[in-house]
């Protein structure tokens, strides 16, 4: 996956590009806007991850212009401006998705993936693991190829967890994937765990092994058993 | 009491004072007058007299209407004394007051005393007629003052409450709006209306940055958590991390992110606040309600609450779906959080209300209280204390009402559409 990333926070920039990078993208940085479209003249990117407000231009001009010029690459606005109009205007215009800031590298990463997968009709059909395997059209999962029943928010939860493989996903992070706004910090932990607890339980149920593993109580890691 | 009756009032009782004093005045200064001339016209009746007296002198005491000629014995001083009498009015039948002038008048070194009255005009029928004028002159000016004050008025001060009904329908939710003040010739409007001019678009433009501010504050404040945020992944995922530092990391991003919600949570009111939600359209509440239920079916579940809903179908609200959505998520929610595992959440709809009730720990703070920002129950919670700010805000809004009430360990928080619903 190529992505070019349109973001004039230096900082933020290397992080997101260096997470992209570990995953095995393609991750280049333009800072502003007329570096953005001089890159997009120059090569071919699958994914834009789009800042609205940069130092030089509207975010959402950039949009109209790649919509028009590269209809095949897809555009997901990662914006400090949550103004719910800028989100719709986003999206109407085109857009893939929309994802405030500040958001969770790993949420961005499964988002970005998504949007991926949605624009290439031969993108990924599946995602594994060792012996676990899901079908991400039919949102079925799979241990040593016999299907596990998971409620769709248990299937959420995995599928997370396999797009984001060998990171430390928070408890938070998980959380605000699952349930976006719905729900604050405090309840949601708990809730975390009950979902945890079940994937796991049914992957070893069917003959699988527990590779979700417990970092200090402050998050899970998919890891190979040591 | 408006500014013309008063001054109405207060000139019409002025004007009647006055016209008091002068008719006084006027009946004094009438009164010597008539006085004088009376003198005068008993003297040259007595002068007529005495030239009469030289060339007869009369031997007995003669009489005439008002005139009596009496000898006297002896020689007297010459003198001539005024003074009032009551005498039977000729043609009135009645006594009035005359005047009478007594005189000793020397003919041929004889005393005569003359004494003779007369009356020209009545002092009641001067104080009668000085009545009557100035009564008939007050009516007038009463008259003139009221058709001046109510009617005349009404054109001079046109422009004024021309500018008073501009001003009370100045709002500042339109502040690209210019706002115009009519001419006026009147110097003292046209400099009310050049400092209202002046006024307003001062007040729009502090308004439009204290708004841009608000908002950019919280757009600005997302940009550096994004960055921390990143930062703190990469730590968090780097090896060699130990289990205390971990604690102190996964600490460092709750934080964070509470404080990423609580500027979305004041950008929200914000914007409420300043009545950008504008996309109203008539909403299907009943199934927008059952659908956001269902999303959160599973915190339910999680919790072990049991539920009672009851959804009226075909209930339509004319709002914006967004802040209805708000609305709903909080109050649900709240129901959710602030209570007992295994607890009780009851959710009724109808077109009138929507009510929330659930069981739950007792509120440590007045009920009165519990709608205002940043109050919590248990302050050492997670929670922000800015949910029910939002529903409050939303309520105002659109002119809902939102009351707490507890019965039965039910907390009830009710949510009453009356009042929009008059309206449309």
């Amino acid at each position: 996956m190529k992505l070019l990333l349109v973001e004039d926070q230096s900082e933020l920039a290397r992080s997101i590009k260096n997470y992209f990078l570990a995953e095995g993208d393609i991750c280049e940085v333009a800072p502003s806007f007329q570096r953005a479209t001089e890159k997009l003249y120059a090569f071919q990117y699958d994914i834009i991850l789009l800042d609205l407000m940069l130092p030089d231009g509207d975010g959402l001009t950039l949009l109209k212009d790649v919509k028009s010029l590269w209809p095949e690459t897809g555009v997901l606005i990662i914006s400090a401006k949550n103004a719910l109009d800028d989100k719709l205007k986003g999206l109407e215009l085109g857009a893939d998705d929309y994802l405030p800031k500040p958001f969770h590298l790993a949420e961005l990463n499964a988002r970005s993936k998504a949007v991926y997968r949605r624009r290439k009709a031969g993108g990924q059909k599946s995602l594994s693991f060792n012996e676990i395997k899901i079908d991400l059209e039919s949102r079925e999962a799979f241990v040593n190829e016999a299907q596990i029943e998971l409620t769709r928010k248990e299937y959420d939860l995995l599928h997370y967890i396999l797009i984001n493989q060998k990171r430390l996903l928070t408890k938070q992070a998980i959380a605000e994937h699952l349930w976006g706004d719905y729900m604050d910090t405090a309840d949601s932990f708990d809730f975390v765990y009950q979902h945890i607890k079940n994937v796991r339980k049914k992957i070893v149920e069917a003959g699988g092994r527990d590779y979700i593993k417990t970092v200090y109580g402050v998050g899970y890691k998919l890891k190979e058993e040591e | 009491m408006n500014l013309i009756v008063r001054i109405t009032i207060l000139f019409v009782f002025v004007s009647l004072v006055v016209f008091l004093i002068g008719g006084t005045i006027s009946y004094k200064v009438m009164m010597r007058e008539v006085e004088y001339e009376q003198q005068r016209f008993l003297i040259e009746r007595l002068e007529r007299m005495e030239r009469r007296l030289e060339r007869r002198p009369p031997r007995n005491p003669k009489k005439w209407t008002k005139l009596s000629v009496t000898p006297l014995e002896g020689r007297r001083e010459e003198v001539r004394i005024f003074s009032d009498t009551l005498v039977m009015h000729s043609q009135l039948d009645r006594l009035e007051t005359h005047l009478k002038l007594e005189a000793i008048k020397n003919v041929h070194g004889k005393s005569y005393l003359i004494s003779l009255y007369d009356i020209i005009i009545e002092p009641d029928d001067i104080r009668d007629g000085l009545v009557e004028s100035l009564a008939k002159m007050y009516l007038i000016l009463l008259g003139s003052v009221l058709i001046v004050g109510f009617g005349a008025s009404y054109y001079i001060l046109r422009p004024f409450n021309l500018t008073l009904s501009i001003i009370r329908k100045f709002s500042l939710k339109d502040t690209d709006q210019k706002v115009y003040f009519p001419k006026s010739k009147v110097a003292e409007f046209k400099r009310l209306n050049q400092f209202l001019t002046e006024m307003t678009e001062k007040v729009q433009s502090d308004y439009r940055s204290l708004k841009e501010f608000s908002e950019n504050a919280s757009h600005e404040f997302q940009t550096p958590i994004a960055v921390i945020q990143s930062k703190l992944e990469v730590l968090m995922d780097g090896e060699n991390i130990s289990e205390e530092q971990m604690e102190q990391l996964h600490y460092i991003q709750n934080a964070m992110h509470r404080l990423s919600s609580l500027s979305n949570s004041l950008a929200l009111l914000t914007k409420i606040e300043n009545k950008e939600f504008v996309n109203v359209k008539k909403l299907k509440v009943s199934q927008l309600l059952a659908g956001q239920i269902e999303e959160l079916r599973e915190l339910f579940e999680l919790k072990k609450i049991s539920t009672d809903i009851q959804l009226k179908e075909g209930v339509e609200l004319e709002v914006d779906k967004i802040l209805l959505e708000v609305m709903f998520t909080n109050l649900i929610n709240n129901a959710i959080r602030h209570n007992w595992e295994n607890g009780q959440v009851r959710i009724e709809l109808s077109s009138e209300y929507f009510k929330v009730s659930n069981t739950g720990p007792e509120l440590l703070m007045a009920p009165d209280d519990l709608f205002e920002r940043f109050k919590k129950s248990n302050q050492s919670s997670k929670s922000m204390g800015l949910g029910l700010a939002i529903v409050k805000k939303i309520c105002d809004h659109y002119g809902f009402e939102s009351s707490y009430s507890k019965k039965d360990e039910l907390h009830t928080i009710q949510i009453t559409f009356e009042p929009l619903k008059r309206r449309s």
